[in-house]
């Protein structure tokens, strides 16, 4: 069974990292572009795949082909540290020049500062272990309400949630739609558009949630490389580490029937058995696209300060990943779609965090 | 066709971190606005991250610029210029 759950995985990875090279489908981009050109084209083909992914979940959960309920160890309760995650996370992702799925993607494109973001974020999650227990405690004391979700806080069932706010985005792509804000002119040989893309990777989170039990998600792996690595340098203090001892992350494996336990650690576990090969097959489906495309280039002559704010923006993501907890591709193609308070509140934090972000860019690392 | 008889400023973004590409083409621009006019002097930008085409295409065609953009090997061309 678990050769089954590594071939998925690996697939689903494939799938999305060619979609997300050929369409260049950047979520990191998205939110920055809002506040440095006030005008992100490809935020619409986000507001489309939100859209979809909660329309897909919403009827596979009705259908019985999802199952699952929240508070759960995929999205827990609402707390100030999810606004902090996403604000430390939206600086990251900006100064990293893409957000955890961007850097791998762009990594097997042959960029090279994306390689020192995502030796960034191996850093960044490993060092966030050094203060998991008293970030755990503040997670704790700001905890807003006992709801997991938006429809569970305002007393309204899941499905009438969903369609108040399919509605509302429905409105919005139908106008985008009418106007031809959803296509984008391009004159690539072999470019994906954006709106294409959504729905597939729509589709790609539904087999994912319901095959894996989990929405896409990759950055508990990063922390357990950091670790691996941790422990053959400084066993003594790894071994006073609560963060990588546990194992609370608890999931339904729906292939295997069975609940899988899973932690920070450097164990094979049951996020490792869905993460690694998921993102292997990132890595290789976007480099098969840049080859294909016979765009795969490798250039090293970069400036270092670009190389200095990637890895600075990755430690910063992948630290912030675990403060929040997990990624924005976790939070927003996962958790929103769901209507999670965690997501939601980590996306509101993404904002003012791609904006300072965008200052810190354009002020130190691309100035004129 | 981009280079035809125009004298040619380089620049190679390549591998660069995004959004390095448009950044840079505005920037470049406002550098060489003067010579660009004249219609003597072509900008090319060299870029391997296929969204910054259509970025550039749209920003600097919106700022009266002609733009071609030219499949090279590994990477793209971006002709940005003006007509006499």
């Amino acid at each position: 069974m678990q050769a089954t759950i590594i071939l998925i995985s690996m697939l689903l990875g494939l799938c999305c990292g060619f979609v997300m090279h050929r369409s260049d489908f950047c979520l990191a981009g998205m939110f920055r572009d809002l506040f440095l050109f006030r005008n992100s084209p490809l935020l619409r083909s986000l507001v489309l795949l939100i859209a979809c992914t909660m329309l897909l979940f919403e009827a596979a959960r009705l259908l019985g082909l999802l199952s699952f309920s929240l508070p759960s160890s995929l999205f827990g309760l609402p707390s100030l540290t999810n606004l902090l995650g996403g604000l430390l996370f939206g600086i990251g992702m900006v100064l990293a020049g893409g957000c955890v799925i961007g850097t791998l993607y762009k990594v097997g494109a042959g960029n090279f500062p994306s390689a020192c973001a995502f030796l960034g974020l191996i850093i960044g999650s490993t060092l966030y272990a050094e203060f998991h227990p008293q970030w755990k405690q503040l997670e704790t004391q700001t905890r807003f309400t006992d709801a997991a979700t938006l429809p569970q806080l305002i007393g309204l069932s899941q499905s009438s949630a969903c369609f108040v706010v399919l509605a509302i985005f429905g409105g919005f792509l139908f106008r985008w739609h009418q106007n031809g804000l959803l296509r984008r002119p391009s004159v690539v040989k072999g470019y994906l558009q954006p709106q294409t893309a959504a729905l597939l990777l729509a589709v790609i989170g539904l087999v994912s949630f319901s095959l894996t039990g989990m929405p896409l998600g990759i950055t508990t792996s990063y922390v357990k490389v950091g670790a691996f690595f941790e422990q053959l340098i400084i066993p003594e203090h790894f071994a006073n580490l609560s963060y990588f001892q546990g194992q609370e992350f608890q999931y339904l494996s729906p292939l295997s029937g069975q609940t899988l336990n899973a932690g920070a650690g450097p164990f094979w576990d049951g996020l490792s058995l869905v993460q690694f090969p998921l993102i292997g097959g990132i890595f290789v489906g976007s480099a098969l696209s840049a080859i294909s495309m016979g765009k795969f280039l490798l250039r090293f002559n970069i400036p270092k300060v670009q190389l200095i704010s990637a890895l600075f923006g990755g430690v910063l993501m992948g630290f912030a990943a675990r403060m929040a907890p997990a990624c924005n591709v976790w939070h927003l193609l996962g958790g929103l779609p769901l209507l999670s308070l965690q997501s939601i509140l980590f996306t509101i934090g993404l904002l003012p965090g791609a904006l300072i972000g965008s200052h810190l860019l354009t002020r130190y690392v691309l100035t004129p | 066709m981009p280079g035809s008889n125009r004298e040619i400023i380089e620049v190679d973004i390549c591998g660069q971190i995004c959004p390095s590409t448009l950044l840079t083409a505005l920037s470049e621009i406002n550098k060489h606005k003067k010579v660009l006019r004249t219609g003597l002097f072509q900008l090319n930008i060299l870029t391997d991250n296929h969204d910054s085409t259509n970025r550039v295409s749209e920003a600097v065609g919106n700022m009266g610029y002609r733009v071609e953009i030219e499949e090279r090997k590994s990477y793209y061309c971006i002709a940005i210029f003006k007509e006499p």
